[in-house]
């Protein structure tokens, strides 16, 4: 089976194993937090947010050590064996960007694309997700209790949404209700414009997956002395990673778009060594 | 190589044993699904819920109502007022029933009180979700009548009668009130004011038939 097949498979099943919680159907509520971003407030949702518990943990100046620790050490465990590949094979807002990527497959090849895409501002700008990690999700509710998830588009699309469909005429938005929508309204526009735009400069839980990357047993590497750099690998890479000259990049999530891509099959997936 | 191998091995060893011990030795798996995954924090949904305010003898799936309830009420009116962390919506709340009965506590305390209520008693419970006792946080299902499973919530609970017997009466409202039209602190107090009248005035017409009553 081809390993994009499989990895939507892998997707989709664990998109249902996400939805398992809807009550009576069969309401499997646990106390887990999901390695990857999605919401709570999903009517069908099983576990927590990663950010949620993290910022519960420190909300306004209080501090819980368990709620801190145990999202980290749950993505800690997963970042360790397969590094962000969490982000290619199992979160729904991959899978929901994937359905997205197509289009904005046709709007890289535009002019204006390849030259932003290119910028040397580019590759700083994806430091914008760890500093919302630390920024939105950490400091910010500690110090005044502002709360990311109060305006996050990943919560307005999973959990916001669905609750209004399944609920008619049951709630009314609230004074976060405008802001979020923007917000939505923006990471949508995102991931049609670029692909995989959400994981490369904005997800916190990317953010914190990205560095297990460095030491993750399961990772991708690249034969680099009998590379001929056509760069097949660096065009079908989701994450505009320049794949040739990437060493255990944070921005790879392991699609093994490229493995398939190299045409001199240089491009493997190893499971030890660095 | 080698050494790159045993800093892996390391790193899985003290993740998987770290998380493994928090399971086995702390009670973070049930924090996390009884104060995060089984309650809303309704703000964070962006919604409040779009509930009446009629006072029913029905509870949530027919449950009992709890045992402190049900002393407290011998007393007064009962007002149990659910509260979280991380919850915009119940920062907004908090100060507004702390002016309501003219008290003073900490978010994360737990908290109980018997109030004068313009010359009449009431017992307010306060109940951080995030911070209080199994008994107190599953009082919420049962007043939950519109199964929103949110927070914040406030549950007034008085005395009804009903085919000749005089039994607990209650209503819950959620959020921050604004559906009920009150859109500033000041419209939020007198909304709480106006319910609390209304229950003292059931529960004065109904407590010489209440079986507990002292």
């Amino acid at each position: 089976m081809k390993l994009q097949i499989k990895r939507l498979i892998s997707q989709i099943i664990l998109f249902f194993s996400a939805n398992l919680g809807y009550p009576g159907y069969p309401g499997l509520k646990t106390g887990f937090c999901y390695p990857f971003f999605y919401c709570q407030a999903c009517p069908s949702a099983t576990s927590a947010c990663p950010l949620r518990s993290l910022e519960q943990s420190v909300d306004k100046g209080s501090f819980s050590w368990r709620l801190l620790l145990f999202p980290l050490l749950i993505i800690g465990v997963l970042g360790v064996l397969t590094g962000r590949a969490v982000c290619a094979w199992a979160c729904p807002i991959g899978l929901l960007q994937r359905g997205t990527g197509r289009v904005a497959r046709k709007v890289k090849k535009t002019s204006l694309a390849r030259k932003l895409g290119t910028h040397k501002a580019e590759k700083y700008f994806r430091y914008t997700k760890y500093v919302l990690l630390i920024s939105l999700v950490i400091v910010t509710s500690y110090l005044i209790g502002f709360i990311f998830t109060d305006i996050c588009p990943v919560g307005f699309l999973t959990g916001t949404i669905p609750v209004l469909i399944l609920n008619p005429g049951k709630f009314v938005p609230n004074f976060f209700f405008p802001v979020a929508l923007v917000i939505f309204v923006l990471f949508f526009i995102l991931i049609f414009l670029i692909e995989r735009g959400w994981c490369r400069y904005f997800c916190p839980v990317g953010a914190m997956l990205g560095p297990f990357n460095k030491i993750s047993f399961y990772h991708i590497a690249v034969n680099a002395k009998e590379c001929v750099h056509c760069n097949v690998c660096s065009y079908v890479c989701p994450m505009g990673i320049d794949v040739p000259n990437m060493h255990r990049d944070p921005e790879c999530i392991l699609c093994g778009k490229c493995v398939t891509a190299c045409p001199n099959k240089l491009i493997t997936f190893e499971r030890m060594g660095r | 190589m080698k050494k790159f191998f045993a800093l892996q091995v390391c790193a899985l060893v003290l993740v998987s044993g770290a998380l493994g011990g928090m399971f086995a030795l702390t009670p973070v798996y049930d924090e996390v699904r009884s104060g995060i995954v089984l309650v809303l924090c309704l703000s964070c949904l962006k919604l409040e819920p779009k509930t009446n305010v009629v006072f029913t003898f029905e509870t949530a799936d027919a449950r009992p109502h709890p045992e402190f309830v049900l002393e407290n009420l011998s007393l007064g009116p009962v007002f149990l007022h659910y509260s979280g962390d991380a919850c915009a919506g119940c920062d907004v709340m908090y100060p507004v029933v702390k002016d309501l009965f003219d008290i003073e506590f900490g978010k994360q305390d737990m908290f109980h009180s018997i109030i004068n209520f313009e010359n009449t008693s009431v017992a307010y419970i306060y109940v951080n979700i995030h911070h209080t006792v199994t008994e107190l946080r599953d009082a919420q299902v049962v007043y939950d009548k519109d199964h929103i499973g949110g927070i914040p919530m406030f549950t007034i609970v008085t005395l009804g009668y009903d085919n000749g017997v005089v039994k607990p009466k209650y209503t819950s409202v959620y959020g921050t009130l604004t559906v009920y039209g009150s859109e500033t602190d000041a419209q939020r107090l007198v909304f709480l004011q106006q319910l609390m009248r209304q229950s003292i005035e059931m529960y004065n017409q109904n407590k010489a038939g209440y079986p507990h009553h002292q």
